[in-house]
């Protein structure tokens, strides 16, 4: 095997000021990104112009993406045991200790967790490795968390995971239905085209399906505040609706599709009218009837899906009632007709594509195939080929608490913080005999639990492909070395493969052998004699290097009929089922698994705008704080009276012995009864404001997806005996019960809340710097406020208020732009005072010591019309005590 | 000499005096017939710039506000070097150590006050001082001047008795000479009477850097030496060897005059919100009175007194004297201070605390009921005035309590726009 120098061939370190093509890696949406790049860095970037999927358009988070890369706490050496060491040691140990527990507790204890972060290539490679030689299929991605559903909702349907449209279709469609989807915050470039669109036609309906008045509700002509947990009863009263009222499409029904009578028959009975629809959905019937009417009047319908309908102990089932309605109009495969599931993490799709998920195979093969298991070992001339599907998302990490897995890695991404009951999870990996974590930052809450961890490349420097939510597969670049010892992901499996002894089958020399191989392998028997499967990239097979490093977007099935990708499938009505035909699942919707007891509120967890994922990224630009910089909760202002709590208090949520601590913020879009608490604080940027750490495990039986938007959980006001702030030029964890961190640009700021007992706020500030000897500081015996400042070689370091009632000193920028700049002793009394001096003219020379008159005041006094020592001591006193400045007085009226 | 003209006679020629002597002109002295009897040789002069002068940042003429010839401009007699020994009420005269007696109409006693006795042993050693006159400060710049010429080897060159106001200036002063000071003083900290313990702390350090070394919680025993002083022995056992030594303990005022005479008084010669003592013939002003159990030692108050008094002689108008509380400064270069009020905090006061230790910063400001009443600033004395002022005008300040400390810039800003972004 070749050395690691050799092994970086994609890396192109650029020249001055080159414009680098790639895309952003915030989001599903998939936006190609303009990189401006100088020295090495990137210095700006916009939207591509030409890009299908945003069209020059970026957002917020992907505007600042050259604010976020260079992260203070980027990992550069591979670490063992929490020491810096040498990929070598680190591998080494790390393969030899996976040996050793497969030789004894055999393959399936082990196991991979890996992220949507990752680029194709990478997921690849890592599927290839678990499942064709080490010989298991426990290898699960995040996606799990936010797609498997409709995944599974896809393939009972269509035969295969296939978004059957495009963005275009959301723009040319006559009725959009978002449902579970807040658009205007996951996927903002998408709401922009939606927005934009409705702009340019607004007779076009757009209907918002979510518990919550999102931000999306804002260009809605009509939203159903629906029950958390109804929507399948609600797609089951349409398809009853549709068939009542003669609005099915017979013909379409009887040449492709399967399954219509059952379904609805089960429909039909479960919700013969509007009426029994918006009895369980808790809406007016007229306005479930009126968007009834809507879907059925239009030809052009498409119903956009996300984690609200995925995250749920019954996604799939909900995905299915609403393609039901879809296949039974024959509303899908045209332009603005389809149902249109949309995807979180930027390579979601990527890894739905190549199968790296538990019960997936590879190239959209599955388990349910031996024949396909066969054609893969084959393919990959795979030694010990897993024959059985693995374990998913929340089983793995109950396996590994069990002790039945005994060696993880998770690749790129936060398990300690973003899965269901992130607490067990926590203790899980605690347990576990080898953690093994590659990501780009090294003290991620996951990473801190890890024996080894090992530097991966990051956005500008990864380089390979991903696929969008509308399957759009384009070229991610990278076009910065990595800094110190970072490899991309596909090199460390591979380095790792090598340890283990596959090196003669894991030596890529580039990524786009990967690829080659990936498009090979999508093509192989994949026809309609065999098995016909959506995804088919054999026209990519044989590309050449150059070809690859000039990808442009392309949507699969990118086959020799189709060279330049597919827009729309499905539109000759021929699916991937066996038979060819489509097929309507029979739903008999079912409502979420716990309902709340009488002092519970629902807890629904989504995303903010500006943030992304656990913050690891994001969280360290300051601009993108700007928008919410602190946890939150959502209540309805009815529930705010119930329970004792005060508009902008803290209040805590509990359940499972977890604890999330947020500001109250009153909100008429809350349905009574549910709060709404973002998901993105993790142990890195708040003391206890983990959402995920609260909710339940329960998971959809048939695809695993835990039930993220339905947690029953309690509410009480926490009762704080003081809050305050601080800000600091370094990063710490406050000693503190509450404490949430927003990124400054001049350093962090912390806010901070400490329950029954007052601590001494000077002794507490000042242990938390024990490095600072130069404090300045303001006390009050009451304990109303204090305040104190920290210098270090007259720069502020620190700055903490704080204060027993609301009274906290002003949070202005101006005090953050202080951080780190030199102040003489006036200056510190504007740091202390929080704000900058209100401009009391500065005096001059002092003239009058006992009165503290200074000359500039003499003179102006003098200017308007006092003219003798007396006039001027009638007027600002000077000169009326000791006297001794009356010479200078009189010199001064002269 | 015409008969409607009244004979004011005035005992004492010091910071009063002259003050009074200014707010009568001001009015109308044309029904009086004014004299003024001083002990001390030279008109009436500012005594407070004795510390200055002093210390070399001002000269003796300087502060010389009425030479004998403004006097006699003003048509105003003056009698210099002249002690007054009795009065003698009966006959409305008074008479001096000369044997001399001058008639009056009405007399004003403004003699001020002495410095304070200490009890120690052989004060009648030469070249142990007081600090209150011109002559003192001749000497003691006399013997400054010619300290490296005494070749004897000393502990110290000079030993200052006090730490009040008085001992510092002196300190300082001699210190700018040149002099190695030794200040004893017998509390634990410095301006104890108008600074706590930790404003006392800071000023401690600030002049040991313009080396002052100091001796806290002692006392003096005795002097020690055969005519000339050889050194000073101490309660604590330790002895210093020096020079000179200025004794500032304190003040007292000089109302044995008056009380002699039968007028009313204990600390000092008692007067009225107008000046007048027991005797409607005899007013009393400065130093040497009482007022209402107060006794004086700053001139702001006295300046209140004068122009009281000028109301009444001149005009017959009552004005009454107020006695309100006088912050502290100290008038040494480069230490800012200030006290006011209340200045020791106890359970009864809420307690706001400001400290820079490494720009030696510190102000306190006690309150009661959010009401200020006592203010202590080290190291940055700007805002005294102000916090002087709420305290007199017994200003609420919960709304602005947490931008008190920062002073004026910031609680002025605090208050009348909520702080914008
Ligand atoms: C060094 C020094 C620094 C000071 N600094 C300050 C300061 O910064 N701020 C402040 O407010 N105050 C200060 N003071 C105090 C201030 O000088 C006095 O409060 C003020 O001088 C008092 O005025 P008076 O007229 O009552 O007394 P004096 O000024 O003492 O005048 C009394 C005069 O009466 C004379 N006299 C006494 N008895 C007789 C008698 N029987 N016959 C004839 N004459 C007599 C005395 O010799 C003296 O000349 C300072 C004092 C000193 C000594
Ligand atoms: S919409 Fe998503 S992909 Fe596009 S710029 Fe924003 S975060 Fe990036």
């Amino acid at each position: 095997m070749t050395s690691s120098a050799q092994l970086i061939t994609s890396d192109r370190p650029q020249e001055v000021g080159t414009t680098i093509q790639t895309t952003c890696c915030y989001c599903g949406v998939g936006c190609g990104v303009d990189a401006q790049v100088q020295d090495n860095q990137v210095v700006s970037v916009s939207g591509t112009q030409a890009h299908p999927a945003n069209l020059g358009r970026l957002c917020v988070k992907g505007s600042s993406l050259h604010e976020t890369q260079r992260s203070p706490d980027r990992l550069l050496t591979p670490m063992l045991q929490g020491e810096p060491t040498s990929w070598d040691t680190a591998l080494d140990y790390a393969a030899q200790k996976f040996q050793a527990i497969i030789a004894e507790h055999g393959p399936d204890s082990v196991a991979f967790y890996l992220s949507g972060q990752l680029l194709t290539e990478d997921y690849y490679i890592a599927n290839k490795l678990m499942k064709g030689f080490v010989g298991t299929a426990n290898i699960d991605t995040n996606s799990r968390l936010c797609m498997a559903s409709a995944v599974v909702a896809h393939k009972r349907a269509f035969g295969g995971d296939t978004v059957p449209g495009c963005y275009e279709d959301l723009e040319q469609t006559d009725v959009l239905i978002l449902v579970g989807s807040n658009t205007a915050y996951a996927h903002p470039v998408v709401y922009q085209r939606i927005a934009r669109a409705k702009e340019l036609r607004p007779e076009m309906k757009i209907v918002v399906i979510d518990p919550r008045r999102t931000a999306t509700c804002e260009i809605a002509d009509i939203h159903l505040p629906i029950k958390p947990g109804s929507d399948a009863f609600f797609f089951n009263g349409l398809l009853q609706y549709l068939a009542q009222h003669g609005h099915t499409d017979v013909d379409y029904i009887a040449a492709h599709c399967n399954g219509f009578d059952e379904a609805l028959a089960v429909a039909a009975e479960q919700v013969p009218t509007p009426e029994a629809a918006a009895e369980v959905c808790e809406v007016p019937s007229g306005d479930i009837e009126h968007v009834y009417r809507l879907f059925a009047a239009h030809e052009k319908v498409v119903t956009v899906f996300s984690q609200g309908v995925n995250q749920s102990s019954s996604g799939v089932d909900k995905g299915n009632a609403l393609i039901n309605c879809h296949l039974a109009t024959g509303k899908i495969g045209k332009p603005g007709a389809t149902p249109f599931s949309i995807t979180g993490q930027p390579n979601a799709m990527g890894g739905r594509e190549v199968g790296g998920l538990a019960n997936q195979l590879a190239a959209h093969m599955g388990y349910d195939n031996p024949a396909s298991i066969e054609r893969v070992a084959q393919f990959w001339q795979a030694p010990n080929m897993a024959r059985d599907e693995g374990l998913k998302a929340v089983d793995m990490f109950d396996a590994i608490h069990e002790g039945k897995i005994k060696a993880v890695w998770v690749m790129a991404t936060n398990p300690a913080v973003t899965m269901p009951d992130a607490g067990k999870v926590r203790e899980a990996l605690q347990k576990c005999d080898l953690v093994i974590v590659s990501d780009c930052i090294g003290n991620t809450d996951t990473a801190k639990l890890a024996d080894v961890v090992l530097p991966a490349s990051t956005w500008s420097e990864k380089h390979g492909t991903v696929t969008n939510s509308e399957r759009c597969i384009s070229l991610q670049k990278g076009f910065l070395s990595p800094p110190g010892e970072a490899l991309h992901d596909w090199q460390i499996i591979m380095r790792f493969a090598e340890k283990l002894g596959f090196g003669e089958q894991f030596n890529y020399r580039h990524q786009v052998e990967i690829f080659r191989e990936h498009a090979a392998l999508s093509a192989l028997d994949n026809n309609a004699e065999v098995a016909l499967r959506g995804f088919n990239i054999s026209a990519l097979a044989d590309i050449s290097e150059q070809d690859y490093e000039n990808l442009s977007p392309i949507q699969w099935p990118v086959t020799p009929e189709s060279p330049e990708g597919t827009p729309r499938l499905f539109a000759d009505g021929q699916f991937y089922t066996a038979d060819g035909r489509a097929r309507l699942v029979p739903i008999t919707a079912r409502l979420p698994v716990k309902t709340p007891l009488p002092n519970q509120v629902i807890m629904n967890t989504g995303r903010i705008r500006d943030q992304w994922h656990t913050m690891s990224r994001t969280g360290t630009a300051s601009k993108l704080l700007g928008h919410v910089d602190e946890p939150y909760i959502d209540v309805h202002p009815d529930d705010v009276a119930r329970f004792g709590l005060l508009e902008g208090d803290l209040a805590m949520l509990k359940n499972r012995g977890s604890v999330y601590y947020g500001r109250v913020k009153p909100s008429a879009s809350q349905r009574v009864g549910e709060v709404f608490v973002p998901m993105h604080w993790n142990g890195k940027y708040a003391a206890s404001s983990c959402a995920d750490a609260l909710v339940n495990p329960y998971v959809d039986p048939i695809c695993g997806q835990p039930e993220f938007k339905h947690s029953p959980v309690m509410i009480k006001p926490f009762r704080q005996a003081w809050n305050g702030f601080l800000i600091c030029s370094q990063d710490i964890r406050p000693e503190c019960e509450y404490w949430a961190k927003i990124t400054l640009d001049t350093g962090y700021k912390f806010r901070l809340a400490g329950g029954e007992s007052l601590p001494c706020w000077r002794t507490w500030a000042h242990a938390q710097f024990p490095e600072i000897s130069d404090w300045v500081t303001v006390e009050d015996s009451d304990h109303q406020f204090f305040r104190t400042a920290g210098f270090v070689g007259g720069v502020l370091q620190v700055m903490f208020s704080a204060a027993t009632d609301k009274k906290s000193a002003p949070e202005m920028r101006w005090l953050e732009q202080q951080l780190g700049q030199a102040t003489d002793a006036s200056g510190r009394f504007a740091i202390l005072a929080g704000i900058p001096d209100a401009g009391v003219e500065d005096e001059g020379a002092m003239v009058c010591s006992c009165f503290q008159v200074g000359e500039k005041t003499i003179r102006k006094a003098i200017s308007d019309g006092c003219d003798s020592v007396e006039a001027l001591g009638n007027k600002i006193k000077c000169g009326t005590n000791c006297g001794s400045c009356i010479p200078e007085l009189k010199a001064m009226l002269r | 000499m015409s008969k409607s003209k009244q004979t004011l006679l005035i005992v004492g020629n010091g910071m009063a005096a002259g003050r009074l002597l200014d707010e009568l002109i001001k009015r109308d002295i044309s029904g009086f017939e004014i004299t003024v009897i001083g002990d001390e040789r030279q008109g009436s002069y500012n005594r407070i710039m004795l510390s200055p002068v002093l210390a070399g940042e001002t000269d003796v003429p300087a502060i010389i506000g009425k030479p004998s010839a403004w006097y006699r401009d003003r048509g105003i007699r003056f009698v210099s070097g002249v002690q007054v020994k009795a009065i003698e009420r009966e006959q409305k005269c008074v008479l001096t150590t000369e044997g001399n007696r001058l008639r009056y109409d009405h007399l004003v006693l403004a003699t001020g006050s002495r410095p304070a006795k200490i009890p120690a042993k052989n004060q009648q050693l030469e070249n142990i001082y007081s600090f209150r006159t011109l002559r003192d400060v001749d000497r003691l710049l006399n013997v400054a001047r010619f300290h490296d010429k005494h070749g004897r080897k000393t502990d110290t060159d000079a030993l200052v008795i006090g730490g009040g106001l008085l001992g510092l200036e002196a300190a300082y002063g001699l210190a700018l000479k040149g002099l190695r000071v030794t200040l004893v003083h017998r509390s634990g900290w410095l301006l104890n009477r108008q600074l706590d313990k930790a404003a006392g702390t800071y000023l401690q350090r600030v002049l040991e850097s313009k080396n002052i070394h100091f001796m806290l919680s002692d006392e003096v025993e005795r002097f020690t030496g055969s005519h000339e002083l050889k050194a000073a022995e101490f309660k604590s056992g330790r002895s210093v060897s020096c020079k000179l030594c200025v004794i500032a303990t304190g003040i007292t005022p000089n109302k044995e005059l008056g009380l002699t005479a039968g007028l009313q008084g204990d600390r000092g010669v008692s007067v009225d919100a107008y000046m007048a003592t027991s005797d409607t013939s005899i007013s009393a002003i400065g130093e040497c009175v009482e007022f209402k159990g107060a006794t004086f030692g700053l001139v702001e108050p006295i300046w209140h007194q004068c122009t009281t008094l000028a109301e009444r002689l001149c005009n017959n108008i009552k004005r009454p004297f107020e006695n309100s509380p006088v912050p502290t400064k100290l008038k040494v270069s480069g230490v800012n201070l200030f006290s006011a009020g209340e200045f020791i905090t106890t359970d009864e006061h809420r307690e706001l605390l400001y400290c820079d230790d490494q720009a030696g910063i510190y102000r306190k400001i006690l309150l009661r009921d959010n009401r200020i009443v006592g203010a202590v600033l080290f190291g940055d004395a700007r805002d005294g005035q102000d916090y002087f002022s709420m305290l007199q005008e017994k200003r609420d300040v919960s709304d602005i309590a947490q931008y008190l400390l920062m002073g004026r810039a910031f609680y002025a800003a605090s208050s009348d726009e909520p702080a914008a972004a």
